[in-house]
This record gives C-alpha cells, sequence and structure tokens, in this order.
C-alpha cells in the first residue's frame, strides 16, 4: 500500500475526440493519396533511397573473398552487378556512394583482417583526395552506420524498404519538407557562403544498391540540363576560408593531398599482404565537365602518381577506345543501357588487372 | 554510480591538468565505459524514492514491481520529465481503465511532440543551429545570433517535444505524467523561466537540494549562495563538461541579479504594464540566449568567437546561413512566442477545450501529415545525452 498523498491527474480537453479522430485519419489518407499522384504525375516513382542503412546492409554481404566496389556516384552508376558476375565469377557488392570519397571505405575494407578479396576503386580526382568536408563526411557516416548500427535502426530499415519500393514520395531527398523548402527559389545575401544544391533523383536504387539513371535525365530535357548545369557548381572548391591566411590554407590542402596519397598506398599494401587485390578505375565524364576535370586535376598530377605510388593497376576509360566511346548524358554517369554496355567492355579489362 | 559513469572521465581528466600545473606528467586511461541508458533519470527517480521516504513524505512502496516500474518507467526514461515516485506510484494501486477520450488526448499530444522535435527542431532549426556553431571562422552578427537563436528554438523543440511525447504516450497507457514545460520563453524574469522550463528538474533541485541547503531561510546572502551552488550543480548534471558549468554558473548569476533588482525596485503599476512585461520578457530571452551559447558550443574558444561575432567583435567575418534559413528561424520564432505568449497563463489543455471542433481537427491532421512529409532519420533528441 502506498501512503502518499499526491493525486495527480491530467485534464483532458472536452472535445469530441472519437469524431476528431476519424476525420484525422480521413484527411491524411486523402492527402497522402493527392501527394503520391502529384508526386508520380511529375516524374518520381517508387525507388530506394540510398540511406546510411542500405549501405551498412550492403557492407554486411560482403565475405571475405568478395569483389567490392568502392567509390563515388560514377562507380554507382557505370557499374553492372550481372555483367560483373558474369565476367568476374562473383557477383560484386555495391558500396560506391554518391557524393563521396571512397578512400573511408578503402581503409576500413583495410583495416577489415577478414576481408582478402577485390576491390575495384572508382577514382575520381577531386572527390577521392577530399582532404575533408561532406565528402568524406558521408562515407565515414556510412562506415560508422556499418559497425554500430543498432536493432532498432535495423528494424527501420527492414520496414521502409517495402514502403520505399512502393510509394513514390518516400524521397529522403527531394520530397522531404526541408528539400522542399530548400526548393523555394528564394535568393541569398551577396558573398553568403551558402554551399551548393546536390541534384535532384534521377537514378532508381535496388536493394543491392544498383543504380540506374532514369529515362527522363538520359533524354534531352529539363531535368537532364538541370543535374547538368549543377555540376559545375558542385565541383568547383569553395573559396579559401577568410580567417586562415591564403598561404596557410594552400599549404594544408597540400599536406591532406599528400597524407592521402600515403594512407591509400598503405591501405593497399595493407591488404596485398593479405592476399587482396585492387584495382583503380577511371569511369568515363564528358562535355565541360571533362574538360573541368582534365584542366584541374590533370592525370599526371593525380592519377599517374596514384598508380605509381600503390603499384596497383589502373584502367583509365580514355587509354581504351571500347572505353572511351560512351557519351554522359548529363556529363557525369552513363545511362542504364550504357552502363551495361560499359561493364562488358570493362570486364576484360579488369580480368587483366587482377591477373584473372 | 551516477558519478563513475557519467563523471569519471571528467574528473580523470581535471585531476590529469591540475597535475600538469604542477609539474606532474600523469596520463590517466580513458574510461571507455558505454553510459547506461537514462542513468540520470533513473537515478534521480531512485533518489527521490529514497529522499521522499527518509523525509517521511510518503511510505516504502512493498511492491519491487511497482518500484521497479516508477524508476524505468519507459516513456519518460530517457530524457525525463523526471517523474516522483510520490506522483507515480498512487497510480499503480489500481491498473487503470481504458479511456477512450484520453487514449486519443494522448495520442494528440505524441503528434504535437513529435511535430516540435521532427518538422520545428530537426527541419527547421537545426541546420542553422548546427552550421553556425560548426563554423570555424568568425561570423557576422547577424549570423551568429540567429544561429544562437536557432538553438534556442532547437533545444525547445526537442526537450519540450519528447516531454510532450513522453506525457502523450503515459496517458496512452493510462497514468499521468505532470508538465516538463509552460511555455518558458514567455517567462518575465529568470525564476519565472525556471519555473516554466524542465520543471522537473528545476522542482527536483529546489526541493532536494536548495531547501535543504537552507534555501530563504539564512538570510539574503546565503539564499544567493545557495542559488548558484544549485545552478552549478544543474549544469554539471547536463553534462560533464566545464562549457555546461558556465551554462550554469550564468544562470545562477541571473537569479542572483533578479532577487537584487527586485529588493530595489518595487512592483508599480507601470512595472506591471504589458509593455514593461514583454521589455523584461524580451530581456530574459536574450540573457537566455547568451547562456546556451556555452551549452552548446564544443568548447570555450568556439563559444568566445561566437559571442564575440554577436556583438560585432569581429573585423573580417562571414555570412553562412541562407535566406532561407533566415526566414525559416524568424518565422519559427516567431510564430513560437506569439504561441508563448498568448498561452502563457492558461494551459495547453484549456486552450485545446476552448477551440472549435474544427481548428482542432484541421491543426492535428496539419501536424500528422506534416510529419509524414518529413521523412528520413531525425537527430537523436539532445537530451538523451544527459
Amino acid at each position: 500500500m502506498h501512503s502518499s498523498t499526491f493525486n495527480f491527474e491530467r485534464p483532458i480537453p472536452a472535445q469530441p475526440w472519437r469524431g476528431v479522430a476519424v476525420l484525422v485519419i480521413v484527411i491524411i489518407l486523402f492527402a497522402a493519396a493527392a501527394w503520391e499522384v502529384r508526386c508520380r504525375a511529375v516524374g518520381y516513382g517508387p525507388t530506394l533511397n540510398d540511406t546510411e542503412d542500405l549501405w551498412a546492409q550492403a557492407r554486411r554481404r560482403v565475405e571475405p573473398g568478395s569483389v567490392v566496389i568502392v567509390g563515388d556516384s560514377r562507380a554507382w552508376f557505370d557499374s553492372d552487378l550481372d555483367e560483373l558476375e558474369r565476367g568476374l565469377g562473383s557477383r560484386p557488392v555495391q558500396l560506391a556512394q554518391p557524393g563521396s570519397c571512397a578512400y573511408p571505405v578503402l581503409e576500413d575494407l583495410a583495416n577489415d583482417e577478414n576481408f582478402h578479396g577485390t576491390i575495384i576503386c572508382s577514382i575520381v580526382p577531386r572527390m577521392f583526395f577530399a582532404p575533408g568536408g561532406p565528402l568524406v563526411e558521408n562515407a565515414r557516416k556510412a562506415v560508422k552506420r556499418y559497425h554500430t548500427q543498432t536493432l532498432a535502426q535495423r528494424a527501420s530499415h527492414r520496414l521502409a524498404v517495402p514502403l520505399e519500393e512502393h510509394v513514390a514520395f518516400l524521397k529522403e531527398r527531394d520530397l522531404t519538407t526541408e528539400a522542399l523548402l530548400k526548393e523555394l527559389p528564394i535568393p541569398n545575401r551577396p558573398g553568403a557562403l551558402v554551399p551548393p544544391r546536390p541534384p535532384p533523383y534521377f537514378q532508381s536504387v535496388d536493394r543491392e544498391r544498383r543504380a540506374r539513371m532514369t529515362e527522363s535525365c538520359a533524354n534531352p530535357g529539363r531535368l537532364q540540363t538541370r543535374v547538368k548545369t549543377g555540376w559545375s557548381r558542385l565541383f568547383t572548391p569553395p573559396p579559401p576560408p577568410r580567417y586562415i591566411p591564403k598561404e596557410a590554407f594552400e599549404q594544408r590542402i597540400a599536406q591532406a593531398i599528400e597524407a592521402r596519397f600515403r594512407d591509400t598506398t598503405a591501405a593497399v599494401e595493407k591488404l596485398r599482404r593479405r592476399g587482396g587485390k585492387v584495382v583503380f578505375v577511371r569511369f568515363p565524364v564528358s562535355g565541360e565537365l571533362k574538360a573541368f576535370e582534365d584542366q584541374s586535376t590533370p592525370r599526371t598530377g593525380i592519377w599517374d602518381r596514384l598508380i605509381r605510388d600503390s603499384a596497383a593497376p589502373g584502367i583509365y576509360f580514355e587509354d581504351f577506345p571500347e572505353l572511351a566511346s560512351f557519351t554522359c548524358p548529363e556529363w557525369s554517369h552513363l545511362s542504364a543501357g550504357d552502363s551495361v554496355e560499359f561493364t562488358r567492355r570493362l570486364v576484360p579489362h579488369l580480368r587483366t588487372a587482377l591477373g584473372m | 554510480m551516477l558519478g563513475f559513469f557519467k563523471y569519471g572521465n571528467f574528473l580523470l581528466e581535471n585531476f590529469q591538468w591540475v597535475l600538469a600545473r604542477g609539474g606532474i606528467t600523469y596520463k590517466p586511461p580513458h574510461l571507455d565505459v558505454f553510459l547506461p541508458i537514462g542513468i540520470s533519470f533513473y537515478t534521480f527517480h531512485s533518489l527521490s524514492y529514497t529522499l521522499d521516504i527518509y523525509r517521511g513524505v510518503m511510505g516504502p512502496t512493498r511492491s519491487l514491481r511497482d518500484f521497479a516500474l516508477a524508476v524505468s518507467f519507459f516513456p519518460q526514461l530517457v530524457a525525463g520529465p523526471i517523474v516522483r515516485a510520490g506522483d507515480f506510484l498512487p497510480q499503480l494501486e489500481a491498473p487503470p481503465k481504458p479511456q477512450n477520450d484520453r487514449f486519443l488526448w494522448g495520442l494528440v499530444l505524441m503528434t504535437l511532440g513529435l511535430f516540435e522535435k521532427v518538422v520545428l527542431a530537426d527541419t527547421m532549426l537545426a541546420g542553422s543551429a548546427d552550421s553556425v556553431f560548426g563554423y570555424a571562422g568568425p561570423l557576422i552578427a547577424l549570423d551568429s545570433w540567429l544561429g544562437v537563436i536557432a538553438f534556442a528554438g532547437q533545444i525547445f523543440f526537442d526537450f519540450a517535444g519528447y516531454s510532450t511525447c513522453a506525457i502523450g504516450a503515459a496517458l496512452c497507457l493510462g497514468f499521468h505524467l505532470k508538465d516538463n514545460f509552460r511555455f518558458p520563453y514567455a517567462a518575465i524574469g529568470f525564476s519565472d523561466f525556471w519555473r516554466r522550463r524542465h520543471i522537473s528538474l528545476s522542482t527536483f533541485l529546489r526541493d532536494y537540494l536548495y531547501i535543504p541547503l537552507g534555501g530563504n531561510r539564512s538570510g539574503a546572502a546565503r539564499a544567493m549562495i545557495n542559488l548558484i551552488i544549485v545552478m552549478f550543480i544543474g549544469g554539471l548534471w547536463h553534462g560533464a563538461a566545464w562549457t555546461f558549468v558556465v551554462w550554469g554558473l550564468l544562470h545562477g548569476s541571473y537569479l542572483v541579479i533578479e532577487r537584487l533588482l527586485k529588493a530595489f525596485v518595487r512592483p508599480t503599476t507601470w512595472t506591471e504594464s504589458l509593455g514593461v512585461k514583454l521589455l523584461i520578457g524580451l530581456a530574459t530571452y536574450a540573457a537566455v540566449c547568451l547562456a546556451w551559447v556555452f551549452f552548446r558550443a564544443s568548447d570555450f574558444t568556439v563559444a568566445t568567437r561566437l559571442l564575440r561575432g554577436m556583438f560585432g567583435g569581429h573585423a573580417q567575418a562571414d555570412a553562412i546561413l541562407s535566406t532561407r534559413e533566415i526566414l525559416q528561424i524568424g518565422i519559427v520564432t516567431l510564430g513560437m512566442f506569439i504561441v508563448q505568449w498568448s498561452l502563457r497563463e492558461t494551459s495547453l489543455e484549456a486552450a485545446v477545450a476552448r477551440l472549435p471542433r474544427s481548428v482542432v481537427t484541421a491543426a492535428w491532421a496539419f501536424m500528422a501529415g506534416a510529419l509524414i512529409l518529413t521523412q528520413g532519420n531525425s537527430n537523436a533528441f539532445i537530451y538523451f545525452q544527459f
């Protein structure tokens, strides 16, 4: 028996709650259906969000001898898993992430004592050698999620996957409240250091994280133009911060790039000692973006040195006419159809590079 | 137990610092211990039970099951409100009977709490606060202030949202928890602020620390020292870092200054006018915002750089917030003020009871719809870490 003098009870506001609840359910169902119809009408279809949980799920599929694809969105869009399986004899695991630097994933696999498989690593110099910031953070977050994913996060992911496969408006990057607010055409203050927006959805993603460019982006039109014109802003480095002297900042960046060369070489060596293999791949890029990359990150300064330092094989698309003949519709990635053909043509080069 | 889990590394680091000042090099081992879920809260729940029995406020329960439930009742276990055993145990004497209205009002409160957390705190404000507090360089005054104002709103909606969810979830199960927030940004003065914010902690500290220390009974000077001690501990309770201590001490100082002012300025007609009340309310909010800088900043370098920015102290400073973010902060903060000032003398329940059914329906549907639209991963509740 509790001997307490407290007798607290919260008031319940007088409202016809049952009727209100029924009305709310009807309104929500109607509004959600209307929003779904609207989203499909403007070109969105049901597909998975490429979340850290989906990545962690793929990472768990890595077995000791797996073939693993790491890197940026080019490896994500341009690699066809069926063709790679057919050509290399085992189904690869897709761990490339859009808008990310591959190094944290490469490092994680190199530190995984159980892993002695093959890594196909995409190199976009400005992304792989990013000294920090969102590109590195995106990859680190995914790696961290794999190592620390809780049961609740796994359960939440399991619930989300079938929903995302059937509901078009479940698009984390485009159709959330925050994303919709970001789309409002509100000009910024002159001189405000506001980061550029990533491109809108232009892909479908399946449970193996195979990304395919949508037809609306592969064909000329509004979406393709929007994605294309967004790259120059995204690939242009932000101005150096004013609170650090320019020389000191440049020195810091140069040191970070040198450190990335050293760390990558060490990671490759670590894997090699366990019997693992790494092959670096430069996937196709086209148009003004290719001109920009060739000019800002010349092959001799980055790619050639990486191959030399790491002593790992490399496949540079421009070295082979059959790989260089593709055009990226929005300058950075191949269409879904071309990605299959490109992978088919890439396989013999991979087999040679891997000594198969 | 709380000292080991929550403050072990903090104490070791400070011990190391003191030894280093004396020329002794000592590197303590880093205690890589997991903080048990809700440790602060079930420690406080157990403390209140023990102290209330010791003081004769209530008798001990004979049921281990009831005691365990009072200490670890899941809706409020990880982030509060701190529930007194005396408020909760009597509710276990008879199993709660299902009631439709209570259940549905519980669902409304859960929707409101989630809306505050997911839409207002995480979507509308958190990004701006994170950008400003995470920026490594100097900022202009506007962006510095807006970042702090965004955090002031974020932490309110985050914590009040959690508390509202906890109260709603408990109601759905048939249990009644007391309010943890009562429109704190409509406070007129700092003692009013602490009567309205994190009420379960401030009343806990009042009953179990301030009054046992002597409260107001041993003279004005001693009462002020007691206030500082209480707020120092209140700051430390929030986290094992000196920035939290400074936050607590600032609030302690505010309370002392308010006492001194009240001793000299007696209430008259003009001090009771709405305009003056609003001005004092705004001054209270500004001072609270200044204290939030120390609460949110990762260290004193960040805090001092931001404070300098707030007062235009940087010759070359950057603007980093987009116009959209500025508008979001402005609209949400203005809306928050309007709601809190219009409800400051009443309660949510009383206000909802007065509303027409159509407005209640529209508001509930709007919040639920916004929650569906605000999909994806949200940040963890800020108070989970405490």
